[in-house]
């Protein structure tokens, strides 16, 4: 395995990292021996009513990793246990935010954690089989996952009677293919069934008519990977990290233009300026913060000024942003906020699965209209396009989050760099280049 | 005459009783029609579609919608080098100037001339405290410079013959540059 960049060892507000650096972790006899792995199992399957689980994650408070950041404990309380027939949990492991590589850091580190998770979880809401939809690039992460599926099996853990209880657990792989709307659940699940991933018009919601039309929970990663720690330690335990409406702790993937690109585990509620420039070390010598993306690249920006933000949602809303899936992007004063938000565009506009008319059309229409600036081809007009097209992409026009994320990146370096883009659209000239000669 | 292998057909027809409901069986057979000849011609994609009991044009609308499934030729190994914003702020551009250079290429989904590498720019594939970074074949490589990946193409132009076909697609012919998307 590469090197461990990010958070390790023994610390306060270690919940998910804590044995993460042991060697062989990733082995089910290792992670039983030494982080007491499978335990939180045995005592749901044994000790606890299934209703007894679902409450002590609703008493955590934990909220999904995956971006949109909902109650876990309300949403697995959403499916009905004893309703007949099958009923499926489905993880999103199609990690693809740009900026996030969490889940990766997860699976490659501990993947029984992550699967005692699932197995929890599976037995909570009334599902024998779970099914882990992994980005088809992460090669090395599918290995360890089918490695650590097989061990669990051999140990009896997945199969007719884990641990003795009689209630068959079964968990699969299905590998996408690089599609990034596939995070999108209603696209997972499309694509799970093997179709073209494009989103569904909710109601119904997949905790009704999910995958292959029967109940399911769908779960991030590191939302499932958090759970055997709360069965394990209780649900009033991990609500004692973080703030009152965004308890606990999450992973902080920080990439960029930082000294100690890493993982980092921290609890909610800490600022961005502790993440930024004690965690990642900051900027790199000479150089200052310009701009972060406080929750991979989907989350409007927030400039430097606004480096004391908290971690934790509320936070985030309030500062105009969101936590989205923890992927923090820092660039620094050597680079252009307009050439950052026209690569990003170029991305949503390639992502965009087509289905919806103003993600379709507007992603293009915002790369044109970014290329023309950039060719320093720009008026005033290039400016109210994208304004426009900002609008257009927004507000709930579209099925999915997509298009929103591809207008909020206009709309948030608008908001925070306008003077960036009147020296491009009008004076064509970029201040980076100023900069870089002052330095 | 059929282009996927006896023995890959029946591979594929076997997958379906894996999942709820046969459909999902699609992906997966693409995979391995893929793993086979290295990328999917439309007589694959309906031999795939033959073998599920799928309509063709069902099986092609799956393969074309994602991007991990190739349509042209591809070289035997396969640069994938992220261009997303996390690797750009790190360089990434001149990496992909560096690789283009190493393997002989202009522009991204081309094929060396002599087969053996293809490269293409791809969105985010989430190793971004290793940036810049790129995924060639099945492996992901950290932290890239110049003189890693002069390294990975010498390494595999060096390779004895018998042994180059260790990648997807083997056998493959040299092809010509795939032609750049209009609009």
């Amino acid at each position: 395995m590469a090197e461990l960049r990010g958070s390790f060892g023994d610390a306060p507000n270690h919940v998910l990292t804590r044995w993460f650096g042991t060697p062989d972790l990733h082995k089910l006899s290792v992670y039983e021996s030494t982080a007491g792995g499978y335990t939180a199992l045995r005592k749901a399957l044994l000790e606890m009513p299934p209703a007894d689980i679902v409450g002590e994650v609703k008493k955590s408070g934990l909220r999904g990793r995956g971006g949109a950041g909902f109650a876990t404990g309300t949403k697995w309380s959403f499916i009905n246990r004893d309703a007949p027939g099958p009923k499926y949990v489905v993880v999103n492991a199609d990690e693809s935010e740009p900026g996030t590589t969490k889940d990766r850091y997860i699976i490659e580190n501990s993947p029984h954690m992550f699967l005692e998770g699932v197995m929890i979880a599976a037995y909570a809401i009334g599902a024998n089989q779970a099914w882990i939809y992994i980005r088809g690039e992460y090669d090395a992460p599918y290995r360890m996952l089918v490695e650590a599926i097989a061990e669990a099996r051999d140990k009896g853990y997945l199969g007719p009677k884990p641990m003795g209880k009689d209630y068959p657990l079964d968990i699969q792989l299905y590998r996408g293919h690089g599609a990034y709307i596939c995070g999108e659940e209603t696209a997972l699940l499309e694509s799970l069934e093997g179709k073209r991933a494009q989103p569904r018009s909710r109601p119904p919601f997949p905790a009704v008519k999910g995958a292959w039309g029967r109940p399911t929970l769908l779960n991030n990663v590191e939302t499932l990977a958090t759970v055997p720690w709360i069965v394990q330690n209780g649900g009033a335990a991990y609500a004692k990290f973080g703030t009152e409406k965004s308890p606990g702790t999450r992973l902080l993937s920080v990439s960029g233009n930082v000294r100690k690109p890493g993982v980092y585990e921290v609890e909610l509620g800490k600022s961005f300026r502790h993440v930024i420039m004690e965690l990642a070390g900051g900027p790199p010598e000479g150089r200052k913060v310009k701009v972060f993306w406080p929750g991979g690249s989907s989350a409007p920006v927030l400039p430097e000024s606004m480096l004391d933000t908290n971690t934790d949602m509320e936070a985030l809303a309030a500062a105009r942003s969101m936590g989205g899936s923890g992927g923090v992007i820092v660039m620094d004063d050597s680079h252009c906020v307009v050439r950052a938000a026209y690569r990003l565009l170029q991305f949503y506009a390639h992502e965009s699965c087509g289905k919806c008319t103003p993600c379709r059309v507007g992603g293009n229409w915002a790369v044109r209209t970014y290329e023309r600036i950039l060719a320093n081809e720009g008026s005033a007009v290039e400016l109210g396009i994208l304004e426009r097209v900002a609008d257009g992409l927004q507000n709930g026009r579209c099925l999915c989050g997509l298009g929103d994320a591809a207008g909020w990146v206009i709309d948030s370096t608008f908001r925070h760099f306008r003077d960036e883009y009147e020296d491009h659209a009008l004076r064509h000239t970029c201040n980076v280049g100023a900069v870089l000669a002052n330095a | 005459m059929s282009v996927l292998s006896p023995h890959l057909v029946d591979e594929i027809k076997a997958l379906p009783a894996r999942y709820p409901q046969p459909r999902s069986a699609v992906m997966p057979a693409l995979d391995l029609a893929q793993e086979e000849l290295g990328y999917l011609t439309p007589e694959a994609m309906s031999e795939v579609a033959v073998a599920l009991q799928l309509d063709p044009g069902y099986v092609e609308g799956v393969a074309t919608f994602y991007t991990l499934f190739h349509l042209s030729p591809i070289g035997k190994h396969r640069f994938y080098v992220c261009t997303n914003l996390s690797c750009m702020l790190r360089g990434a551009g001149d990496i992909v100037d560096h690789v283009k250079g190493a393997i002989g290429v202009k522009e991204a989904g081309e094929v060396s001339s002599d087969g053996l590498f293809s490269f293409e720019e791809v969105e985010c594939l989430g190793a971004c405290e290793f940036a810049p970074m790129m995924r060639l074949d099945h492996t992901y490589h950290y932290d890239l410079t110049a003189e890693k990946i002069d390294a990975m193409v010498a390494e595999r132009r060096n390779r004895p013959l018998h042994i180059r076909g260790e990648g997807q697609g083997e056998g493959l012919k040299p092809a010509k540059p795939r032609k750049k998307k209009s609009g």
